[in-house]
């Protein structure tokens, strides 16, 4: 759920949800999914609103079991209290982290700001919070740093995974060239031709919830010295072969690697052994990981629509909703793409407007 | 049963006959191959069965049949009569359970035997399959003969087999491990058609399957990493080997993508 509209919850014409407002949210959303895997508050900066700790407290004790923070890394750099408060409710950080360059910060979110990341993450890692960090990667900006983020991930204690977003081009981003879109497959590219050494492009498995162009995956087990990608240890064509042409789906294969890979997978929510026995199921790992220090590390390159690319037929398979205040959930791509996000900011501008 | 480790002292001082049956069932070599005792796993067999014009009611026989997958998958999706004949009898007693198991054992049986004297009477079958286990026996030319005996006239055999060269082996993998593991002992495919012509069968259809054996030995290659990584319960025993288990499987991986190392199917037919 988004907390404000693109930019900043300071704008002239910004708003914000109100506690209560969010615990209603949250209600539809239990409502509608039954049994609910993963929720991501998001902004604007979510981590500002007075009340954001009782908001994720709200959605923990709703039984979503994955409950994200989407956050520039600003408050976890300043306020010394606020990881600590994060691991207490069982929170998983979603850090925004383009790279390492300034051009890189100022290009993509208007300012230098890899001194506070770091500092975000190194207090997280003290608190211990799982964190995944979320690049955004525009053409020709920073798509060179693209390997150099999956190692940072890879051998910060904090870190369990890397979210890429090519730039989707709606909102504030309008302007570009259609023809020079960054792609999931340039990314995975990238991170073959940056880290021949760890990963291949075979690596990645296109992941069938959403649809297999929005999002591509893969997961590594990494002990301090050594990578491996799990993918290569098993034959995964063969079993995400029920996708396409299975009569009789294996239902424990495709449980075990739709648990994996799917758009509500953050890495590191579980224990990697837990993981791994499911990764495992019925292809031959039995794994006692318990004692073992390796890290489980997951990369997940996820291509939002935007109006140039947007596809109906992929909406109805959406996996990723937008809640928004009146409780309707709305495919994600969809609230970015075709107008809601705007209605949306209009109606709550107006709610603000009449209530002062 | 031995360890694996004795059967690797074992083959170090020459001793190799009926070693690997044994060794293939090993818990850190099935763990390793993740079931799949041959490249290409099953998809490659059935293009093998079809090279080999294995059919509905067809007689076939499966040199080397291990746990029995190949006969089962033969039985089930073809409809043939499989006769698997294998030097190693825990794999007999295990495929024959695992036949009854599927209900195939109207269609499937298994037997002990050695493939330089196939129990079995001259011209008695439509078809052969000998799936990465002609590189394994030390008397290929007797073996051929004795696929091409059994054969009726018309019918045929399909080798799939590890290949080597052009080129000569790097020297890691001309050893007793590099035996067992299909490499050391294979031929150049030229070699196979050779034994094949010699054994008085026409020669076929040949493919490179270069692809599934890539495939096979990352898997291998990752999988030995992984253990190391993990601790997999399997490979414990084998702890201290490990590094020079993964150089041994990064050696092979460099073979294969220099074209020294393939994997192909070979077909041949005893003439009418």
């Amino acid at each position: 759920m988004c907390f404000a509209d693109s930019g900043s919850g300071h704008q002239a014409d910004g708003f914000s949800l109100t506690l209560e407002r969010v615990e209603t949210m949250l209600d539809a959303f239990v409502a509608a999914e039954g049994d609910p895997e993963a929720v991501q508050f998001s902004g604007g900066e979510p981590s500002i609103h007075p009340q954001i700790l009782e908001m994720l407290a709200a959605a923990k004790r709703r039984g979503i079991r994955l409950v994200m923070l989407n956050t520039n890394g600003i408050r976890l750099a300043r306020d010394p209290r606020f990881a600590p408060a994060l691991a207490e409710i069982g929170i998983h950080v979603y850090l925004q982290f383009d790279g390492f360059d300034d051009a890189t910060h100022v290009a993509i979110r208007g300012r230098k700001l890899q001194d506070e990341k770091r500092r975000a993450l190194d207090r997280c890692a003290a608190a211990g919070l799982s964190v995944s960090l979320a690049a955004a990667i525009e053409r020709g900006v920073n798509e060179h740093e693209i390997g150099a983020i999956v190692r940072f991930g890879v051998e910060h204690p904090a870190v369990n995974g890397v979210f890429f977003q090519p730039v989707t081009h709606s909102g504030r981003h309008l302007d570009f060239d259609p023809l020079e879109r960054m792609t999931n497959s340039d990314v995975i590219a990238a991170v073959a031709e940056q880290l021949p050494e760890w990963f291949r492009e075979d690596d990645f498995i296109a992941v069938p919830c959403c649809s297999p162009t929005c999002r591509s995956a893969t997961y590594a087990l990494y002990d301090g010295e050594d990578l491996v990608p799990l993918p290569r240890l098993v034959d995964v064509e063969e079993y995400l072969d029920y996708v396409t042409n299975r009569a009789v789906p294996d239902l424990d294969i495709r449980q075990a690697l739709e648990g994996l890979f799917s758009a509500s997978a953050a890495g590191g929510t579980e224990p990697t052994g837990e993981r791994l026995d499911c990764v495992a199921c019925g292809v031959g790992l039995p794994l006692q990981l318990q004692e073992v220090a390796a890290k489980g590390f997951m990369i997940v390159t996820q291509d939002f629509q935007d109006p140039w690319t947007l596809d109906v037929r992929k909406l109805m398979k959406c996996c990723v909703s937008e809640i928004v205040p009146d409780g309707r959930l709305i495919p994600f791509c969809a609230y970015n793409s075709v107008g809601y996000r705007e209605q949306v900011r209009a109606e709550l501008s107006a709610q603000r407007g009449a209530a002062r | 049963m031995s360890t694996a480790s004795d059967q690797f002292a074992a083959l170090a001082q020459g001793e190799f006959a009926g070693c690997c049956a044994e060794l293939y069932e090993q818990p850190a070599v099935s763990w390793l191959l993740d079931g799949q005792l041959h490249p290409g796993g099953k998809q490659l067999t059935l293009r093998a069965a079809q090279l080999a014009g294995v059919g509905a009611g067809s007689r076939v026989l499966d040199v080397a049949s291990g746990a029995g997958t190949t006969a089962l998958l033969l039985a089930e999706k073809l409809g043939a009569e499989v006769i698997g004949v294998e030097h190693g009898s825990e794999a007999v007693q295990r495929a024959s359970t695992a036949a009854q198991a599927a209900g195939l054992d109207g269609a499937v049986s298994f037997q002990t035997g050695d493939a330089r004297s196939l129990p079995l009477p001259d011209a008695s079958v439509d078809a052969i399959l000998c799936e990465c286990s002609l590189c394994l026996f030390e008397d290929k030319a007797t073996a051929i003969g004795e696929i091409a005996r059994v054969l009726r006239p018309g019918a045929s055999v399909v080798i799939a087999d590890v290949t080597v060269g052009p080129g000569a082996l790097p020297a890691p993998l001309q050893t007793a491990a590099a035996r067992v593991a299909c490499i050391a002992d294979a031929l150049a495919l030229d070699g196979y058609e050779q034994l094949l012509r010699d054994a008085g069968l026409q020669l076929g259809h040949s493919e490179s399957h270069r692809r599934a054996i890539a495939a096979m030995a990352d898997r291998i290659e990752a999988r030995l990493r992984a253990a190391r990584i993990m601790r997999v319960p399997a490979l414990e025993p084998f702890r201290g080997e490990l590094d020079a288990a993964i150089e041994l499987a990064q050696i092979t991986q460099r073979a294969i993508a220099d074209e020294i190392v393939g994997y192909a199917l070979i077909a041949a037919r005893r003439p009418s």
